[in-house]
């Protein structure tokens, strides 16, 4: 459009398919902000042991992107910000931000003092709640900004004061506010991202009612080395190391009570996580219960590589319903095995829902007029003129095919407003 | 065995009220979330499958439509809303249309005229038959029905009237008896019949299996129903000398009229709440209603108003009036019984608790029987890997 005003770009989501999106238009030499949500980029992607296609641990990828964005001076981020609202037109857009207060400014340094200060504790949210962490945080190993947090819990309470005199930089600042930011770019890049499906809704699997139930995403703390076990997968009743672990595959996905759609990426999930239960116990055995295995492309080579473990067993039947044995905690499945036709429960230490990908957009949506699909994703990539949905926005996606799609939405944002 | 596939099934059972067992993709989730289904009898995705391949004859053969009590958690909990709570009912239906011989069964579920039209046809035959038998000397002082229609001439019609729907209610449980046992109708020993036989009074009296539902209510409603339609089975059909009295009236306490009372009130709630639920909609017991339930909710309702009223014609001592609704009543309740007993609903009375009783048999003669080679219903297949997509 020859007539925009400015070449600037919003990237909304410092996920995998935002970080891409941000560091490919500033690369291309358009001046880009980037809006993330959390106190930390990164996204879901941070939060895995492991991820596809390689299986390399997250931080390896994260650390190379926040390189670039370190060595680029055209992007500018803001964590712990949400956009309000978008108003304008391609080229000429007017976009608020909101800056929620962090109460720690760029003078912290990571010493930990404040930390060691502090006595109150929240539950740690990187982790998903499976662990404690102090209301003084850093929200992960890597965060990048490497910048503690204050949970607003302890800004309100008698301890505030303490914990800001032990910081030696003087970097706290218990008055900050949320505050307001205007800023006019010219196009829009929105990867919010997804959450996992809320588990409790599948009230007859019983999370968190059973406690060795759950969810696929817990799995992924529970054997990364930096999550609440240091990377032993242990039942969280009674820290055993599990015998038998059964996959829940469509806990809530293909079903019109729930997400109706497939995710796409349950299935290698949890076909991963078995891999991480069998290299850290020879003897365990595994149950992945599926209705239908989706091993797109090149990764059928990984399902069929698992398929050869004898310790793991494809049964192919959906669970309907998960009870917990008071004694033991063991928990019984009771699912059909729908090739024999045969109706089983089979009693294993703990079990995981592999729950789908709702997309972000479906609770938050664009502050703009765009429209979405039955599940709340944007119904195509360019959601309206300037505006570009990307990653699990658009569909729901794994990392590489994230990247991909931050790529390209970069691309149609730099055309969008591209002087001709 | 051969395994003959019949391509017009699922059409054929449209007409029985099947609507969406082609949604299913066979995830087995309604199985397993049955509290009825067991390792033996697994159901009811094992129905929807045998619908989907046209497998009429393994259907035929099937105990399971009578184990299922249509509490409605498969459909609830179904992912692709398939109901296959609903598909079982149709099951139960053309189970209904296959044991019986006659085929006058198919033709009632299937066309709706035809529905009708039988039911029509009988209630005239019935009022016709009033008009021209009766003692032709009505009581005018007095409501007494027996003064036009003798108590001992009504129990003669009774007798007639029983025995042909015993006939036919009972071949047709002949055949379900034949399908269901197949090759073993004949091999398992008499006594075995005799000393299960225990099973098959008390499951047709407290209907225990569908307590085990996770909906209570359906139970109670349904055993209301029962025990109400039984009371006065027996009071019109057994003690009608007794039943059909005129003034002056039994005390309050006598046991025929207490009978008399638990019998109208227990069907009048029964009926009720299950019209107004299928009104509703809100269950999935009640979200599909074929006509035959109407039809069925709407006979018994009905026999009993009129019922009522000729209760209270009598106690106010209208003759004209209790004559009157006297006709109606039995060209509403003769019907009712003439069709729906041998030929539709009704003969689930007979077919539930007949085919538990015959998987109760079936157990006791396997479990005397020495060892089996092979027994792979109830085991777990421990180790078997299937990893086909």
């Amino acid at each position: 459009m020859s007539n925009a005003v400015t070449q600037s770009i919003l990237v909304v989501g410092g996920g995998m398919s935002g970080l891409s999106a941000a560091i490919e238009a500033a690369e291309a030499g358009h001046e880009v902000y980037l809006v993330e949500k959390n106190p930390y980029l990164g996204g879901r992607v941070a939060q895995l042991h492991q991820y596809f296609p390689k299986l390399c641990p997250p931080y390896c990828g994260l650390e190379i992107n926040f390189r670039r964005i370190k060595a680029n001076p055209k992007i500018r981020f803001y964590t712990m910000a949400e956009v309000t609202g978008i108003s304008g037109e391609a080229g000429n857009f007017d976009v608020s931000i909101q800056m929620n207060p962090r109460y720690v400014d760029e003078k912290c340094t990571g010493c930990n003092k404040c930390a060691e200060a502090c006595t109150l504790e929240i539950d740690n949210p990187f982790n998903y709640g499976m662990d404690k962490i102090k209301a003084a945080y850093l929200p992960h190993d890597m965060a990048f900004p490497l910048r503690y947090v204050l949970d607003p819990s302890l800004v309100g309470s008698d301890e505030a004061q303490k914990v800001k005199d032990s910081c030696p930089y003087n970097a706290i600042d218990l008055t900050m506010e949320a505050k307001t930011v205007d800023l006019k770019v010219g196009a829009v890049v929105w990867a919010s991202g997804w959450k996992p499906y809320d588990a409790e809704k599948m009230e007859t699997l019983g999370f968190p009612r059973n406690q060795n139930v759950i969810t696929n995403v817990m799995m992924e703390r529970l054997a990364a080395w930096n999550g609440p076990t240091q990377g032993k997968i242990l039942r969280p009743s009674d820290g055993k190391a599990p015998e038998t672990v059964a996959f829940v595959q469509c806990a809530g996905s293909r079903d019109q009570n729930n997400l109706a759609f497939c995710s796409t990426i349950c299935c290698m999930a949890s076909m991963k996580q078995a891999t991480y239960v069998r290299e850290q116990y020879p003897d365990a055995k595994v149950y992945i219960f599926y209705i239908d295995i989706r091993a797109m492309d090149r990764l059928e080579d990984f399902y069929t590589t698992v398929k050869k473990d004898s310790n793991i067993q494809f049964f192919k039947g959906k669970v309907a319903k998960i009870d917990e044995d008071p004694a033991t905690k063991n928990v019984t499945l009771r699912v059909e095995d729908t090739t024999a036709g045969s109706l089983h429960e089979i009693t294993v230490d703990m079990a995981v829902l592999a729950t789908g990908m709702q997309p972000n957009t479906s609770d938050d949506p664009i502050p703009a007029s765009v429209s979405y699909d039955d599940y709340g994703f944007a119904a195509s990539m360019e959601a309206k003129p300037g505006v570009f949905a990307a990653g699990c926005t658009r569909t729901p996606s794994g990392v590489s095919e994230s990247v991909q799609d931050g790529t390209a939405a970069a691309l149609k944002a730099i055309q969008a407003i591209a002087r001709r | 065995m051969s395994n003959r596939v019949d391509p017009n099934l699922v059409s054929d059972l449209e007409a029985f009220g099947l609507k969406d067992a082609h949604k299913c993709y066979n995830c087995g989730n309604c199985t397993a979330i049955c509290p009825l289904a067991t390792p033996e009898n697994p159901f009811p995705r094992k129905m929807v499958r045998y619908i989907q391949l046209g497998q009429k004859e393994k259907i035929l053969r099937s105990p399971e439509p009578w184990l299922c009590y249509y509490c409605g958690d498969c459909s609830t909990h179904c992912p692709r809303g398939a109901d296959p709570g609903e598909t079982m009912m149709v099951t139960r239906r053309y189970l209904t249309s296959l044991y019986d011989w006659t085929g006058f069964s198919r033709k009632f579920y299937t066309s709706e005229r035809f529905e009708i039209m039988a039911i029509s046809v009988v209630a005239l035959l019935v009022g016709m038959a009033l008009l021209i038998f009766n003692t032709g000397n009505p009581n005018w002082e007095e409501a007494a029905i027996n003064s036009l229609w003798p108590a001992e001439k009504i129990e003669i019609a009774d007798l007639v009237m029983a025995s042909v729907l015993s006939f036919l209610l009972l071949s047709n449980v002949f055949r379900c008896f034949r399908f269901i046992m197949g090759d073993l109708s004949f091999k398992i020993p008499l006594r075995l019949y005799a000393s299960e036989f225990k099973e098959l009074i008390l499951h047709t009296i407290t209907q225990k299996r569908f307590s085990k539902c996770s909906d209570g209510m359906q139970w109670f409603v349904h055993l209301m129903i029962m025990t109400g339609y039984a009371s006065i089975f027996l009071l019109v059909v057994v003690f009608i000398r007794w039943f059909q009295r005129d003034l002056p009236e039994y005390p309050l306490s006598h046991p025929i009229r207490l009978l008399g009372y638990y019998a109208t009130f227990a069907i009048m709630y029964g009926t009720t709440y299950a019209i107004i639920g299928r009104i509703k909609k809100k269950k999935p017991v009640y979200k599909n209603s074929h006509s035959t339930d109407w039809m069925f909710l709407i006979l018994l309702q009905l026999t009993t108003l009129t019922g009522i009223f000729i209760h209270f014609a009598r106690l106010l001592n209208w003759p004209a009036t209790t004559y009157f609704l006297y006709v109606v009543h039995l060209m509403i309740a003769v019907p009712m019984l003439v069709l729906e007993v041998p030929f539709a609903k009704w003969a689930h009375l007979a077919y539930r608790p007949v085919v538990i009783y015959l998987l109760r048999v079936r157990e006791k003669f396997e479990q005397e029987k020495p060892p089996p080679a092979v027994d792979t219903a109830g085991v777990e297949r421990e180790g078997t890997s299937q990893g086909s997509t």
